[in-house]
């Protein structure tokens, strides 16, 4: 059974520091605390500057004795992550997890990731080959990548389909509608209402 | 002639991975995954089949470059997903920790791996690294990593685990189940194939059909 007394109480303790670390963490929006909705900002003077990563956060049944699952769900492009599903190759969600660490601790230790790619230790060998072999273009599409995936407008992609769904859309057509149309709730309702 | 379809599709993916060097492929990847029926009784985890192990979950690992297949069954597949995390704590070095008092002047503080705060009188468990939690909180932690949560000092781990000395040696043996076998594949099959063969050919009718033959015939006439 997931320590929710603990959940709540991390949950707490991030909303009152949001301003400072601009690092979120709220429920995904079913009622239960097993799964939340982490949110971080990507660090200036990298190319996720600008950027705002959304991460899916699964808490198994044994946390804190086990570390939180975490995957990107804003799409990225780093050495580290998977391009394909958002997957984060990083120790402290593995075998080096502590019950000391927290939601937020570990979500700056992603953000810090970000910062500092580990390309001899991939998660994705194409984006860690590009990193090692041709720099500069590594910059340009992880620039790219921020731009198209993780900006404001492509922000709030779960209140959307929330939204959605409160109108009576199922909630897997809802999503890949938004998707659709990039993110634009009014299209998407349209496209909802003429389908 | 679908499975030889298959066959020689398989083969030539072979064939490629060895010529091409692919990159890609260099990571060992997952050949198969036999599962067969659950050994234990989830009632009663302790008693499985004395005698005689079962067939298990198995994954075969290929490493075309190192030219190296590797098979893992069983007890071992569990340990995969936990592996070089630091090792449970040894009962003794749990059972050690001194229980401390929480006096006034430690206020404020709290057990960091449920977060309440400790309460006035109550008692904490110490580390040997004189962290504190609950007793509860860290005795959890320890049966699964013996590490402490804030500064990872390591503590004593047990040589090995007493279940696995008590039972028998099949029992041991199967707990390592770790199979390594070395293959090859010649870059040239083909080529060395079609070579070999005619040579082959006259070699046997001259030397081992023909000559024998003919010193029997010989001593019998």
């Amino acid at each position: 059974m997931v320590d929710f007394a603990r959940v709540q109480k991390e949950l707490q303790e991030c909303s009152r520091d949001v301003e400072r670390s601009g690092i979120k963490v709220s429920p995904k929006g079913d009622g239960s605390l097993a799964r939340l909705i982490g949110t971080i900002p990507g660090p200036t003077g990298t190319p996720y500057e600008g950027g705002t990563f959304q991460i899916d956060i699964a808490l198994p049944d044994a946390y804190p004795f086990e570390p939180p699952k975490m995957k990107f769900t804003t799409k990225v492009w780093h050495p580290n992550i998977s391009s394909q599903s958002g997957a984060i190759c990083l120790d402290i969600l593995k075998d080096q997890w502590s019950p000391a660490l927290t939601l937020k601790t570990a979500l700056l230790s992603v953000q810090a990731l970000l910062s500092a790619p580990q390309p001899d230790d991939p998660q994705d060998a194409v984006v860690a080959q590009q990193y090692l072999k041709d720099y500069q273009t590594f910059v340009g599409t992880a620039r790219y990548w921020t731009e198209t995936f993780a900006k404001k407008s492509s922000l709030g992609i779960e209140e959307k389909v929330q939204k959605l769904v409160e109108m009576g859309f199922p909630e897997g057509q809802a999503r890949t509608t938004l998707e659709a149309v990039g993110g634009d709730e009014n299209l998407a309702l349209e496209k909802l209402c003429s389908g | 002639m679908a499975s030889e379809a298959e066959a020689s599709e398989i083969a030539s993916f072979f064939e490629r991975i060895v010529r091409e060097r692919d990159l890609s492929l260099f990571v060992p990847f997952i050949l198969g995954l036999a599962s067969a029926t659950p050994r234990t009784d989830p009632e009663n985890p302790d008693q499985e089949n004395p005698g005689r192990p079962t067939p298990q979950e198995r994954l075969i690992f290929i490493n075309p470059f190192a030219q190296t297949m590797m098979v893992v069954e069983g007890d071992s597949l569990q340990e995969l997903g936990m592996k070089d995390g630091q090792p449970p704590a040894s009962k003794a070095s749990i059972d050690a920790m001194p229980c401390v008092k929480i006096v006034e002047g430690d206020g404020g503080s709290e057990c960091v791996i449920c977060l309440e705060q400790f309460e006035i009188d109550g008692v904490a468990k110490e580390m040997p690294c004189k962290h504190r939690f609950h007793g509860g909180c860290i005795e959890k932690w320890l049966k699964i990593h013996g590490s402490c949560p804030v500064c990872r000092y390591n503590m004593p781990v047990d040589e090995e685990e007493p279940g696995k000395k008590i039972e028998g040696a099949d029992r041991e043996r199967r707990v390592e189940g770790e199979i390594r076998v070395s293959f090859y594949v010649q870059e040239s099959t083909r080529a060395s194939e079609d070579s070999e063969q005619t040579p082959s050919g006259d070699f046997n009718a001259s030397d081992s059909s023909s000559s024998p033959a003919a010193d029997h015939d010989d001593m019998q006439s």
